[in-house]
């Protein structure tokens, strides 16, 4: 126990515990984890967009030497159960396709894998599968979703009556008269508005790949079954699903994340089929299988997202107050076949969150999705919601522009200011000040200034532009909405124990990929004990020591899971006060009489009366005679936390640029933001979250961009085609703060790892379209390139009469 | 399963040719057997068991895996174990001091907060290293630390902390001169 140590962790910018062996090369990343006498699994993809498989070869393959075996699609989906099992399905209807991990008869995909290699390593192994032969019948190709609506488009499944894998309205209830009447009632807004604005905003397929790429490390054992280690945010889900797939009984299938995960951001959160491939593989032979997937199957196959249509209609008045909202979406969702999110939730979601943080009280909004010949959608940061955001928040930009008035003014006028609300799309809101924030946002960056600075550039043929967003995403996701969404629950658990020495360990069954757990739970929960940081560890991703949970998605972590680490340090703290309250006589005392601090529990009535943590908790762990009444002895408590409604975690953002009208080119001059995170564990953690998904909007918006030929071909599956940003392309980020601390956090806290990347694409669009306003230029698409934007300065100067 | 028919002896065995390779790596000398398509990133991490360096793309781009190779940062993954025969090799293992007290470098990572997942960071601290120890009074202006920055990617941090981080090495390795 550390002598009289420091309280009041909370809010410190305390360095973290993750770095010294991250910073000394020990980390512990899955590549990293050695047992011996592994093999190596390379799948074999599918160079074809669709096609039937007619025959595979595999001989050739099974020549070279150092190759242990090889197996194909046909053969798989006679040894596993297929994909379609309740535990990976979401709890509402759609088009859930069978399918198996390695492709059967037909391949939908550029990329889907259809035969898997093991050998003694991963040269060989890759030798192995360029040599498979396989003879394909082509079939026809769809590759854009609009088409592949359409009545006459080819079928990507054709047993399926077209290729709409979902569809749905958010808006005016669950029956079709419901809905026809809340229609009806938003046409009549329109026809009443005194101004109305109608675009098509299209954005890219792009998303968060993080450096780290997917593997797996399967090892069979006849005792205890199997142990896998995988780059997964969920651990307990993938366990679950593994057993069902391989017909084990769960008490056979442990997961562990591995302590390190080299990010995540979503893209780690579904279940994928190479995972039960090389688990099946581990059992089949009886020898532990790796795969590490390379960068090129990556980019072919996950990390893409962002692919939406969005017809957006705003009906206002002329002081830019919005009526009403019409949208139709449109999703790209690929091939639609992946565990939890098949390729559609993402939009999903982004359809309920596009109303979000503005007061909007009608609205009709309906959203269609389809398969098509491309991978399959997977999660990225900002989950489905950064498409919408850049249609509403360019669209309201646009809406200013057309009624002559400061997109500030306007975009402030329609923020939420009544808490809690509930948006037409029935987000609920719990709590905050939006228009605080918006306003120390707006004072940041000296909008009257800039204005006058714009006014002198622009004599002097100089462009330069400002560009606001904002965005108000979950802080967590409660069951409420988790369980219909993804058929998961939401709480948020921990288990704690204190030790007899008085440390206190965390084991959550989430598994992080960069979000500093270790440092910021440990703070947490030192600071409701009084106890210095370095006495608490924290532990997470291993099924077999964790309790279950829905992993780390939809920023869980300061959300929900701290919420859980003080709910169960204030179970604990009641424990130790009761033993006190016994041990010292102190009759008709409460807890609440006892404060724990400087590594003590001191009875605030009598100074006096003080205990030594450590030795309390010895006394209650290792001391178990004497017990009060109806007292178990050990210190050990399981905490649910579950908010009743979702909380929301509010972002300002303002983007200064400069463009060269000659090429198109821009530059960010600035970039700024104001966050409501209400409390801040460790100002610095919270700051490099904003920062990273501030800049990973920028790539997103400025260079990012999946792309397929018309034959379905994926042309970028390298880091030269598929560019992200570097150091050199992108500025400083400042970030201002404006915290309203949460009511239905025990601690306060929202929390700021899912939505810092969505507003950044309209903020910087809307500042590149107010550089450019002489030339009346409005970007609607993605991502920003210079040839694009030089193409709408050309056509404004030609519309303009030059 | 399909499974090699008749070489039962070989299975499991590679048929690559076998090359000596040796080199100092960390300042200690190795000396391996090793095919002559080995990558220089796998045979640091797998031969010599020094998973520091890490691996993002084994095309050049990442950066993750930078290595200081006679002098000069360079990517593991772009060059074979043979070809750095008798060279000399530093890796993210050795920049600590032996009693384990982090170089500057690595300080100023940690106070800055440049680094989030970590995966990236070997590469970007074996670049900074290797960059400072040629500038030791290197342009500290943003642009320019951001342009020796840009041939490392980083996905976590926004880049913004990492760039403090240089400003920061800079200022420790004068400090400590
Ligand atoms: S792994 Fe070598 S540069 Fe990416
Ligand atoms: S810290 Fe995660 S990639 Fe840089």
């Amino acid at each position: 126990m550390s002598a009289a140590v420091e309280t009041g962790w909370i809010g410190r910018s305390l360095e973290r515990r993750e770095d010294a062996r991250l910073l000394t090369g020990r980390g512990e990343y899955l590549a990293d984890v050695r047992v011996s006498d592994c093999l190596h699994v390379c799948f074999v993809r599918s160079s074809h967009a669709h096609a039937r498989i007619k025959d595979i070869r595999l001989d050739a393959a099974l020549e070279i030497p150092g190759v242990v075996g090889a197996i194909t699609g046909a053969e798989l989906s006679r040894e596993i159960q297929g994909q379609k099992i309740p535990v990976l399905i979401p709890a509402f209807p759609a088009k859930y396709r069978q399918y198996w991990p390695l492709a059967v008869d037909e391949v939908y995909w550029h990329g889907e894998p259809l035969a898997a290699i093991v050998a003694k390593d991963k040269y060989v192994a890759e030798d192995a599968a360029a040599a498979v032969e396989i003879d394909y019948e082509p079939l026809p190709v769809v590759t854009d979703a609009e088409v592949a609506l359409r009545e006459d488009s080819p079928r990507v499944y054709d047993d399926w009556d077209s290729n709409e894998i979902f569809g749905t309205s958010y808006t005016g209830g669950f029956e079709a008269d419901q809905i026809a009447k809340n229609d009806a009632e938003v046409e009549a807004l329109f026809a009443q508005a005194d101004v109305v604005l109608r675009q098509r905003f299209r954005t890219q397929r792009c998303g968060v790949c993080p450096i780290e790429t997917r593997g797996a490390l399967a090892i069979w054992s006849e005792t205890d079954g199997l142990t896998v280690h995988l780059t997964t945010q969920r651990p307990h889900i993938e366990r679950l699903a593994l057993a069902d797939l391989l017909e084990l009984s769960t008490a056979e299938v442990r997961v562990v994340a591995p302590r390190d995960q080299g990010g995540g951001f979503g893209v780690k959160a579904p279940f994928y089929r190479e995972h039960v491939v090389v688990c099946h593989l581990a059992r089949k032979l009886g020898r532990p299988v790796r795969w590490i997937e390379t960068r090129e199957e990556h980019l072919m196959t996950v990390s893409q997202e962002r692919d939406q249509i969005h017809d957006l209609e705003i009906a206002a008045d002329r002081e830019g107050r919005i009526l009403a909202l019409r949208n139709r979406g449109i999703g790209d969702v690929g091939d639609g076949r992946q565990g939890v999110y098949w390729g559609f939730v993402m939009p999903s979601l982004g359809s309920v969150m596009l109303p979000n943080a503005y007061g909007i009280r009608h609205a009709d909004i309906k959203l269609r999705c389809a398969v098509t010949n491309k991978a399959c959608m997977s999660p990225s940061r900002s989950f489905g919601a950064l498409p919408t955001r850049f249609a509403l928040e360019r669209g309201l930009d646009m809406l200013a522009r057309k009624l002559g008035l400061e997109t500030a003014a306007l975009k402030r006028r329609n923020l939420v200011t009544e808490f809690p609300f509930i948006s037409v799309t029935g987000v609920h809101h719990d709590s905050g000040n939006y228009v605080k924030a918006w306003d120390k946002l707006v004072e940041s960056v000296d909008l009257p200034g800039f204005r006058a600075l714009q006014e002198e550039a622009r004599a002097s043929g100089r462009y330069i532009g400002i560009g606001f967003a904002c965005g108000a995403e979950f802080s967590g996701i409660p069951s409420d909405v988790l369980v219909p969404l993804e058929n998961q629950p939401g709480y948020g658990v921990v288990t704690m124990r204190i030790d007899p020495r008085g440390k206190i360990a965390i084991h959550e069954g989430d598994a992080p990929q960069g979000q500093s757990h270790e440092t910021t739970m440990a703070q947490v929960a030192a600071d409701a004990f009084g106890i210095h940081p370095d006495d608490v560890s924290v532990r997470h991703g291993d099924t077999g020591t964790t309790p279950l949970s829905s992993g780390t998605i939809g920023a869980r972590g300061a959300s929900y899971t701290v919420a859980a680490i003080a709910e169960a340090a204030a179970a604990l703290k009641a424990k130790m006060a009761r033993y006190m309250i016994h041990d010292h006589g102190l009759e008709g005392a409460t807890a609440d009489d006892f404060s724990f601090r400087g590594g003590a529990v001191i009875y605030e009535k009598d100074g006096n009366i003080r205990r030594e943590f450590a030795a309390l908790a010895d006394r209650i762990v290792m001391g178990s005679i004497n017990l009060p009444a109806g007292e178990d002895p050990g210190l050990e408590h399981t905490a649910y936390f579950e908010a009743p409604k979702p909380m929301i975690c509010f972002t300002a953002q303002a983007a200064k640029v400069e463009v060269d009208i000659e090429t198109g080119q821009f530059t960010i001059l600035d970039y700024a933001t104001c966050e409501d995170v209400g409390t801040v564990i460790n100002p610095i953690v919270v700051e490099g979250q904003v920062q990273g998904g501030v800049v990973q909007g920028m790539s997103n918006a400025m260079f990012e961009e999946f792309l397929y030929d018309e034959n379905g071909q994926q042309l970028t599956a390298d880091f030269e085609n598929y560019r992200l940003a570097s150091a050199a392309d992108v500025p400083n980020v400042t970030v201002g703060h404006s915290p309203t601390p949460c009511p239905d956090h025990p601690l306060g806290v929202r929390a700021v790892g899912e939505g810092r990347p969505g507003p950044v694409p309209g903020a910087l669009a809307n500042a590149i379209c107010d550089a450019l306003a002489p030339f009346g230029v409005e970007s609607t698409t993605l991502p920003l390139k210079p040839e694009m934007i030089l193409a709408l300065i050309e056509a404004g100067r030609a519309g303009n009469g030059g | 399963m399909a499974r090699p028919t008749a070489r039962k002896e070989l299975i499991g065995q590679s048929s690559d040719p076998r090359v000596p390779v040796s080199m100092t790596v960390n300042g200690e000398r190795v000396e391996r057997e090793v095919s002559p398509r080995m990558l220089l990133s796998d045979f640091i991490r797998h031969e010599l068991r020094l998973t520091g360096t890490h691996v993002g793309c084994e095309h050049g781009v990442c950066g993750c895996c930078t290595v200081i190779i006679d002098g000069k940062a360079g990517r593991s993954c772009l060059a074979f174990a043979v070809q750095a025969d008798g060279a000399d090799i530093r890796t993210i293992e050795s920049v600590a001091a032996p009693d384990g007290s982090l170089h500057p470098v690595q300080q100023a990572f940690r106070e800055c907060h440049g680094l989030q997942c970590g995966y990236c960071t070997p590469g970007f601290v074996m670049s900074i290293v290797d960059y400072l120890e040629d500038n030791p009074d290197p342009d500290l202006s943003e642009d320019a630390i951001r342009e020796v920055l840009s041939g490392n990617l980083c996905r976590c941090t926004g880049y913004k902390n990492i760039v403090a981080a240089f400003r920061r090495s800079a200022e420790l390795m004068r400090g400590s001169r």
